[in-house]
């Protein structure tokens, strides 16, 4: 550090490193006594119009600031490196207890009572949080006001992050999720708010025409038949199962002559069967090289109907299929309006559907019942403040192309180190 | 297997950049050589990104999804960006750098031979996975340059022989590592408003990606405005490294790993 602190006194002007730990340690403890004596206990956050009237605050304060009180020591300060650095000093604190301490509920009653199991909406954190956001809304501003060309990689990465900070923070409380279960051939307009633990009416209804899974081809595992514990590659990795596939596993050679996707025993065989619930089967054939001794048998996956069937090689060792991955799981729905119209669409993970301000996400289904389940349940979201957080996303992105592009000019002159 | 004999190109391209390990040493003494240094490295990364598309076809998705399969990408870049950096920088020691953790990766994986399953969970077919997980290995591997960079350089202050060079790579390597860094989060953040509705979570993963990013955060802003404590700023450096790495692989061993979704065991 510069050695300009060990010449002046302690909130003499400029404050430096010191001061500005000094005003970010006040924060933090009054934050931790706020949390001990009046703890925000949920987790909503802030909804409009408040958020927008804070956000609106947020920017008269900096520009007052800025272009009325731009000579006091503090408002200096909040616009100064000194402060820039400890806050992100102080903001990797935070969020490096978040890092470490699981954020869900706890037995402990330190960590309860200092709120470190819910730092998001821990008062230290919202404390520095908002310091931090007035200081870094200043050195933007600061920068706008006397705006040059070569400012704007500056201004996209400052403001970009200013924008995406605070839409995103202060736009949290107005984000609604819903999830809305739905039966095959049956409509359904009420949703369920996990948050408010009610359940919501919508506009609209829809209805789930078919909801189809696709599954991995299942995978063969070795396993020991005294733990039942898979003994290869610590699980990982396993075979993947496939007609007329070999395998070699240490001394085994394993063939695949015959894998059903959907099958049922009859006899002492799998043959084809197509009902609900009928697991997949495979046939092997397991020869030791050591011994020379094959043996031939059947093993399936089970499934929510169905026992599973394993095949044992030897003493130690017998083989496994493990329930198949699932690949895809979309609804087919129609969503039904008031006025009568209909739209059909499908939606699956990763492909949500825009209706009406939602977004509406493929959440889950029957999990128990697999790929026979005839129930999906669907997510829906609405996040007003989406496209201000996005903008200061695609500035960020902008600036960081930038920051590749130009790579580091270092400047050989520095004002701030000259004190 | 669908590790498609790894082993005969494990041999060839250690063999070929072995070689130009070799090359690049005698280079100091003949300088005449180092072009021999320059093709090898060339052959054996093409050869390496040759198993890479095979390795992908082979499996029908990106090898991107275990710890060999990251290890894969990553030998792949380091001589990539050594290169680069070369080309730029003209700093023999770097590439060798380069090549060796290359070396030492493709080692791992040939020593822990894999058989890469096939399966994929729905959320990660996406069009964002790819340029996520390029991206950020692109800046890890970068980040791990400057971190080298930083560690000779303290070194050398240890010996006196410091020069503002080597502080001057580091710079530029942080640089262009943080702007992959920034990428990697923010497509990171859309990939998850597509998969499951929320751009920003804090699952560990996200906390530590992010604590990684505010310390090199911390190191830029340090570095513009104290030119002159080249040594606090190279400890910084070293730090913004180890949260790098607990990002990396650390967090699967902290408290908070079965609450992330970025953990990918076998059910
Ligand atoms: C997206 C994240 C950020 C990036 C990429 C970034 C990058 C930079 C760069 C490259 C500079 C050098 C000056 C220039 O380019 O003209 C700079 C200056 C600065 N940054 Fe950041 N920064 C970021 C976030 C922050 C944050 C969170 C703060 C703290 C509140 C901050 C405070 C400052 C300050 C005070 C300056 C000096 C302004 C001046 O000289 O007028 N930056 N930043």
């Amino acid at each position: 550090m510069s050695n300009h602190k060990f010449q002046h006194n302690l909130w003499d002007f400029p404050w430096g490193y010191v001061e500005s730990f000094l005003i970010y340690s006040g924060l933090l403890i009054t934050g931790f006594m706020m949390e001990i004596f009046f703890p925000l206990k949920t987790n909503t956050g802030i909804i409009f119009p408040y958020n927008l009237f804070i956000l609106a605050g947020l920017f008269l304060l900096i520009i007052i600031l800025q272009l009325f009180l731009k000579k006091q020591a503090f408002v200096k300060w909040l616009g100064s490196v000194h402060a820039a650095i400890i806050s992100i000093v102080f903001i990797t604190f935070m969020v490096m207890i978040m890092g470490i301490i699981p954020q869900i509920k706890t037995d402990s009653e330190f960590i309860q009572l200092l709120g470190l199991n819910s730092i998001t909406s821990h008062w230290a954190f919202l404390l520095i949080l908002f310091v931090f956001l007035i200081s870094l809304g200043l050195i933007t501003f600061k920068r706008i006001l006397n705006f040059k060309l070569n400012n704007i990689a500056f201004i996209l990465n400052h403001l970009g992050l200013f924008i995406a900070l605070s839409a995103g923070i202060l736009g949290a409380g107005d984000t609604q999720r819903l999830n809305i279960e739905l039966e095959e051939g049956n409509p359904n307009w009420k949703a369920y708010n996990n948050k408010t633990k009610e359940y919501v009416e919508l506009d609209f209804a829809i209805y789930l025409k078919d909801f189809i899974v696709e599954e991995f081809h299942p995978k063969l595992a070795f396993v020991e038949n005294s733990t039942g514990k898979i003994i290869h590659n610590d699980g990982k990795n396993l075979y993947l199962i496939n007609q007329d596939e070999h395998y070699i596993f240490n001394e085994f050679e394993i063939d695949i002559t015959k894998y059903l996707a959907s099958s049922g025993r009859i006899g002492d065989a799998y043959h084809f069967v197509n009902d609900i619930g009928a697991p997949p089967a495979a046939q092997l054939s397991i020869k030791n090289v050591k011994s020379s001794k094959t043996i031939n048998g059947w093993i399936s996956s089970g499934s929510f109907l169905y026992q599973y069937e394993a095949l044992k090689i030897d003493e130690n060792l017998s083989v496994v299929m493990t329930i198949p991955e699932v690949k895809k799981f979309t609804s087919e729905v129609s969503i039904l309006q008031k006025n009568g119209e209909r739209i059909e669409t499908t939606i699956e993970v990763n492909k949500p559907f825009d209706f009406d301000g939602w977004k509406i996400y493929q959440l889950s289904y029957n999990e128990k019942m697999g790929k026979w389940s005839n129930t999906s349940v669907l997510e829906l979201v609405k996040d007003p403040w989406l496209p201000y957080v996005y903008f200061g996303i695609f500035m960020m992105i902008a600036g960081a192309i930038n920051m590749f592009w130009v790579g580091n000019k270092f400047k050989k002159e520095n004002k701030y180190d000259v004190d | 297997m669908t590790w498609i004999n790894f082993e005969s190109y494990y041999l060839a391209i250690v063999f070929c950049w072995i070689l130009s390990l070799l090359f690049l040493g005698l280079s100091y003494k003949k300088k005449k050589l180092f072009k021999y240094c320059l093709l090898f490295i060339i052959i054996g990364t093409a050869t390496l990104i040759w198993f890479d598309v095979a390795l992908w076809i082979e499996l029908h998705r990106p090898p991107l999804r275990t710890l060999g399969e990251t290890r894969l990408w990553y030998a792949t870049f380091l001589p990539i960006i050594g290169l680069l950096v070369y080309i730029r920088w003209k700093y023999k020691w770097f590439l060798a750098y380069c090549l060796a953790m290359g070396i030492l990766f493709l080692t791992i994986n040939y020593l822990n031979p894999e058989t890469y399953s096939k399966t994929l969970m729905p959320a990660l077919q996406s069009p964002w996975f790819i340029p996520h997980v390029l991206v950020y290995l692109f800046a890890y591997a970068l980040l791990a340059a400057s971190s080298f960079v930083a560690i000779k350089s303290l070194y050398s202050f240890y010996k006196n022989t410091f020069s503002e060079n080597d502080l001057k790579l580091a710079d530029n390597l942080v640089y262009i590592g943080f702007a992959f860094l920034t990428l990697g989060l923010l497509f990171g953040a859309l990939w998850a408003k597509e998969a499951w509705g929320n751009y920003w979570t804090w699952d560990p993963k996200e906390i530590w990606a992010f604590l990684t990013w505010m310390m090199y955060l911390l190191y830029i802003h340090y570095r513009y405005f104290h030119t002159t404590n080249s040594k606090e700023a190279l400890l910084i450096l070293t730090f913004a490294f180890i949260i790098l790495l607990i990002c990396w692989f650390g967090v699967n061993y902290l408290p908070v790993a079965n609450t992330s979704v970025h953990t990918y065991t076998q059910s």
